[in-house]
């Protein structure tokens, strides 16, 4: 017999595997939306700098307000699509202009030293900050709207 | 006990996408074009006058760039001209661009749907156009666009060029 404790805890981890799946198909979503075989480069680069943007951000708004914040998983989706945005421009037939850094630097973080292998460092960095501060706050499960981030932004309870 | 339990949860969270991502990286690096470039940023970067551009262009042909309008040298190798100028020919650049192929691996070529076609054996208009090295070695496959006043304004490696001329007309289209 399943006990109702055990019973929450599986269907929380099943919608939390629904939003992972969720943002898969969307992140590889956004991968197909770039023509061209060296479109793996921009992906990445634009991934790992919209989502660390968006773990500080996640981060510094869980320290404010004591508490996870809700859906984990679309903060970061959010930010790379922000950072991306030229390249729907582009593909619609605008070319990229400096200006265009304002989307989270979308032109200049290509050439910082390191190139991926730096953001890579930064987004490992900007998740393990993240996740240090879930483990000091309270998870989000007060809110029945949005219960389904408890399991992963669990901190203490 | 708990809040041990959960740190490391949260632990693994993180090492699961260190690992994860950290060999799609690699996966992804492995997967790279022997025509591709050796530094990715610099290839297909989509925006004009990048890094020390604009510079002025080397003569291909007599009469090459054109005076007074957009010029377009691409750089492809002998042996894929054929599906260039199959995509030339249904192409439509904006602005009427000057199209010139330089077929940098043999003494010439023949392409109607470009303007001009010459041969770069020696490969030296790659390199007075600044063309940068391809990873696998070899000639340079990329093209540069060229403005009305003779100066590069955008230089590219693009082994797809021949798939992507629409990303090249973006460029022609974005020439002030």
């Amino acid at each position: 017999m399943t006990t109702p404790v055990a019973a929450e805890g599986a269907g929380r981890a099943l919608r939390l595997c629904l939003w992972c799946v969720v943002a898969v198909v969307a992140e590889v979503g956004l991968y197909a939306s770039y023509r061209g075989h060296d479109a793996r480069f921009h992906w990445f680069t634009h991934f790992f700098v919209g989502a660390s943007f968006a773990l500080v951000v996640m981060a510094v708004v869980a320290l404010r307000r004591r508490r996870a914040v809700p859906v984990p998983l679309v903060w970061p989706f959010i930010a790379h699509v922000v950072a991306m945005f030229p390249d729907f421009l582009f593909a619609a037939g605008i070319a990229h202009q400096r200006w265009m850094d304002v989307f989270l630097g979308h032109i200049s973080t290509h050439f910082v030293p390191g190139r991926n292998l730096t953001w890579f460092v930064v987004f490992l960095l900007a998740l393990g900050f993240y996740l240090a501060v879930l483990g000091r706050v309270s998870p989000v499960q007060e809110d029945p709207d949005q219960r389904f981030t408890g399991s992963v932004t669990g901190g203490r309870s | 006990m708990r809040g041990l339990r959960l740190d490391r949860r949260l632990a693994v969270i993180w090492l699961l996408a260190a690992v994860g991502l950290g060999l799609l990286l690699v996966a992804a690096r492995l997967a790279r074009d022997p025509l591709d470039d050796r530094d990715p940023a610099w290839q297909r970067p989509g925006f004009l006058d990048a890094g020390e551009l604009p510079v002025p262009a080397p003569q291909v042909a007599p009469g090459v760039p054109a005076d007074g309008r957009p010029t377009v040298v691409i750089f492809e190798r002998a042996d894929r001209l054929a599906q260039l100028c199959r995509a030339l020919k249904g192409a439509a650049l904006p602005g009427r661009p000057a199209t010139a192929v330089v077929v940098v691996d043999a003494t010439t070529g023949r392409c109607d749907a470009a303007g001009t076609v010459v041969g770069d054996p020696e490969r030296a208009l790659a390199r007075s156009y600044g063309l940068r090295p391809t990873r696998g070695g070899g000639p340079p496959v990329g093209y540069a666009v060229v403005d009305g006043g003779g100066a590069i304004r955008y230089r590219t490696l693009d082994p797809a060029v021949a798939d992507q001329l629409a990303e090249v007309g973006t460029m022609v289209a974005a020439l002030p």
